[in-house]
């Protein structure tokens, strides 16, 4: 899809939500794929996992979401998710016909924001668009914390908890405060409690030296953040921050090395992770609540959206791992890309007219962290609106404050409710480095001029991307199937059975089930094709089932071994499908309750997340 | 010619009724005739296509894994067949395939040898057998076209 027609596609979302679907298996991958068209979306589809995954390489903004089976041949689907989410950033559905919830687990673990059963059913479809809103809402918010909410209230948002008020200097109410904090958790608060007020803590390498030699110090598997915090002794910085930065770290650190090589890692890893987290903050949204979510409530702002603790923690469940794993921004960005997405999306958010149909909008614009092209044009843009709505401006910390402020403002946009932010730019705190501003600025912007945009592709190209290639594009008659197997005699009973011979065989279909003549096409079904070797040549009793005059006339007869187990299997089965749903959701509730109970490092659930990983 | 269409149509309704009270079908498959409009008319019929390729490359997989005379039986790649059986019957509405898939797994994880082997004939018997009903069943609906007439849609309770 070319740029242009994403931006005609964005004013009717969720249609033309852009779907890769990933599924070794062909009958599920048609029936997916047609599910989602019907759903409006815009769909890709192929059946291995390598390929998906290059062509997600290929162009990271060319898709809004992905979906994948989890049993495939070639990679196995939770080894993709991971990749997706670590490499692209992207929210990933996994499907499967596993319902054992170890299997949702295991998804969830890995960071999908949403695990779908099998037969998958439209109306669950329908629904997936929300993963894509929230993901990139979460994002916006990250860099936004609690601008939106305070100055929602009419900027009376200043007290906050604690930790707020440790940070904020200033009494001015009506201010931004500059810091940039890494707010998983804390994110959900700003939603959902009106008056907290969260502080951005900049992780610069040189807090994060400082933070590693603490941890060091402390020792990895005993470092807590109040003494890490202590230890640190960095004013201005609260617990909060240092336990949110502290996850990260372990799951950064687990995620790239495994546990036994934290040490070495730790060393090192300074800037690696640094940048890998400066876009973390936007992860913590992939809230798992698959269907509750009403079709206008993708702004987050307005309370009705999801109540605060279930859905915090369920996002919880996916953000540690999601954290660990998405959105790895290209390094040289670093820290600041964050920021940058932000502006690009802000921007295309600040042009439109602020109504429902930006969510669309936002979404578009927002999506990829690597949108150079729209963040370099819209710098110059942004620098200007930021100054106009500034009051005040740090001096050294002039584009860095700017950026905020534009986000401030725009980040109302998918609320509805924004009121265009006085924006209060952050000016350089004092607290922390300022001179790192400059830097990250730096950064930035040598990051935008050195990338290029790949062109856009259509992605007309990659539709149907059956390897194996069953049947011809262009509608066979789907009816020539019937033609292999002409030798069965059409079963009806009465007089108009004689019309209904089939026509003469038509082998010229290559789609159809030519490969069916393997089995003997007399009406007696021999299993002896493929059992010679198993030496199970027991046609007796399984064998002339499929004469079709029997069949018509009593079609139990010759089933007889395997019709009792069918009866049996058979009914109960029905329900099944049914009833994984129902667990699957359960788990789904009973995974946020769980999590709820269980926080004691005063991230709230995290601790018992923290076993799970 | 009126009455040959109602009588095709009859035909029609009675067998696709007694096709889901045989549990050949469930309501999955109900599901895939909603999706087949003007725009894909054939879309059942090509998912249906799928399906049962899908059976003959799974049904072999499994009995070459099930094939004692090459060593020991790998059940887990049986079972990874079963399941994948088990999916696309399931998505397809293929009610007792399904169902067959579910014994045939527990087969598997336990290891029986003569559960699966038994497990693999039925499955193979039966994705036939519905595949013979379905052709039927499209043969059926083929020739009310023919006749002029339309395709009714039959309501299973």
């Amino acid at each position: 899809m070319t740029v242009e027609q994403n931006f005609v596609a964005l004013d009717q979302f969720p249609a033309g939500m852009r779907v890769l679907a990933v599924d070794d298996d062909q009958t599920c991958l048609k029936i997916l794929e047609t599910l989602l068209r019907r759903c409006h979306y815009h769909v890709t589809t192929t059946n291995q996992a390598q390929k998906a995954l290059e062509l997600l390489r290929e162009n990271k903004n060319k898709f809004d979401l992905v979906i994948s089976d989890v049993d495939m041949p070639d990679m196995d689907g939770f080894k993709l998710l991971e990749l997706v989410g670590l490499e692209m950033d992207l929210p990933v559905i996994m499907l499967s016909a596993h319902s054992d919830p170890k299997y949702v687990m295991k998804g969830v673990t890995h960071g999908a924001c949403d695990y779908l059963l099998k037969p998958v059913r439209i109306e669950e479809l329908k629904n997936i668009w929300q993963h894509v809103v929230r993901s990139r809402f979460d994002k916006n918010r990250g860099s936004n914390n609690n601008n939106n909410v305070g100055e929602k209230r009419d900027g009376s948002g200043n007290e906050g908890v604690g930790n707020s008020d440790q940070n904020n200097g200033r009494a001015n109410k009506k201010r931004k405060d500059q810091y940039n904090e890494d707010e998983d958790e804390e994110r959900d608060d700003n939603d959902d409690s009106s008056t907290q007020k969260k502080q951005r803590v900049v992780w610069t390498v040189e807090l994060h030296k400082k933070f590693v030699a603490a941890v060091n110090q402390l020792g990895y598997e005993k470092a807590m953040p109040k003494k890490i915090l202590d230890l640190m002794n960095v004013e201005k910085l609260t617990r909060e921050n240092v336990a949110s930065h502290l996850q990260k770290f372990r799951l950064y650190l687990k995620r790239i090395s495994g546990v036994t090589n934290q040490q070495a890692i730790m060393a090192n890893s300074d800037l690696h992770f640094l940048q890998m987290t400066s876009s973390l903050n936007g992860l913590d949204g992939f809230h798992h609540r698959p269907t509750t979510v009403g079709s206008g409530q993708f702004h987050g702002g307005t309370p009705g959206m999801r109540p605060f603790p279930s859905n915090g923690i369920l996002g919880r469940l996916n953000s540690p791992s999601g954290i660990g794993v998405r959105n790895l921004s290209s390094p040289p960005a670093g820290m600041f890309l964050k920021n940058q997405n932000d502006l690009g999306k802000f921007h295309h958010v600040s042009s439109l007219p602020l109504n429902h149909s930006d969510g669309g909008n936002i979404l578009q614009g927002l999506p990829m962290p690597l949108e150079f092209d729209q963040l370099q044009t819209n710098n110059s843009n942004n620098i200007r609106n930021m100054n106009n709505n500034n009051k005040s401006i740090a001096g050294s910390s002039m584009a860095f404050p700017s950026f905020s402020t534009q986000q401030n403002s725009l980040i109302r946009a998918p609320n509805n409710n924004l009121v265009v932010l006085e924006g209060h730019p952050q000016a350089s705190p004092s607290g922390f480095p300022g001179h790192q501003i400059n830097k990250r600025v730096e950064h930035w912007s040598n990051a935008v001029s050195s990338s290029t945009l790949p062109p856009p592709q259509t992605s007309n190209s990659i539709h149907h991307q059956f390897d194996v290639s069953p049947l011809p594009h262009s509608r066979p008659d789907p009816l020539e199937w019937n033609n292999v197997s002409s030798s069965y005699s059409i079963p009806f009973c009465d007089s108009a059975a004689s019309t209904l011979s089939p026509p003469a065989l038509d082998t010229t279909n290559p789609g159809a089930f030519s490969r069916n003549t393997d089995f003997d096409s007399n009406a007696n079904v021999q299993p002896g094709v493929f059992y010679d070797s198993l030496q199970m040549r027991q046609s007796g009793n399984y064998g002339p089932t499929t004469d079709a005059a029997m069949l018509s006339s009593n079609p139990k007869e010759g089933f007889v071994v395997g019709q009792q187990k069918l009866q049996s299997g058979g009914f109960m089965v029905a329900d099944a499908g049914s009833l994984d749903d129902i667990v699957n959701s359960t788990m789904k509730q009973e995974q946020s309750q769980g999590e709820l109970s269980g926080g004691d490092m005063g991230y709230g659930g995290f601790s018992s997340l923290r076993t799970c990983i | 010619m009126d009455a040959l269409i109602s009588q095709l149509q009859r035909q029609f309704r009675d067998y696709t009724i007694s096709l889901y009270q045989q549990d050949f079908l469930d309501d999955q498959f109900t599901e895939l005739k909603k999706l087949q409009d003007d725009g894909s008319p054939d879309f059942v019929a090509e998912v249906l296509s799928l399906f049962f390729e899908d059976c003959v490359k799974l049904i072999s997989n499994m009995a070459r894994a099930l094939d004692q005379t090459t060593g020991a039986v790998d059940f887990n790649t049986v079972g990874a067949s079963v399941h994948q059986l088990k999916g696309s019957s399931s998505s397809v509405g293929a009610k007792r395939v399904k169902a067959l898939c579910v014994s045939f797994k527990d087969f598997c994880e336990a290891q029986n040898f003569q559960g699966c082997v038994r497990c693999l004939q039925q499955v193979d018997i039966e994705y036939k057998t519905l595949k013979t009903k379905l052709q039927d069943l499209f043969n059926l609906e083929k020739q009310i076209i023919q006749a002029g007439g339309i395709v009714p849609q039959v309501d299973i309770n």
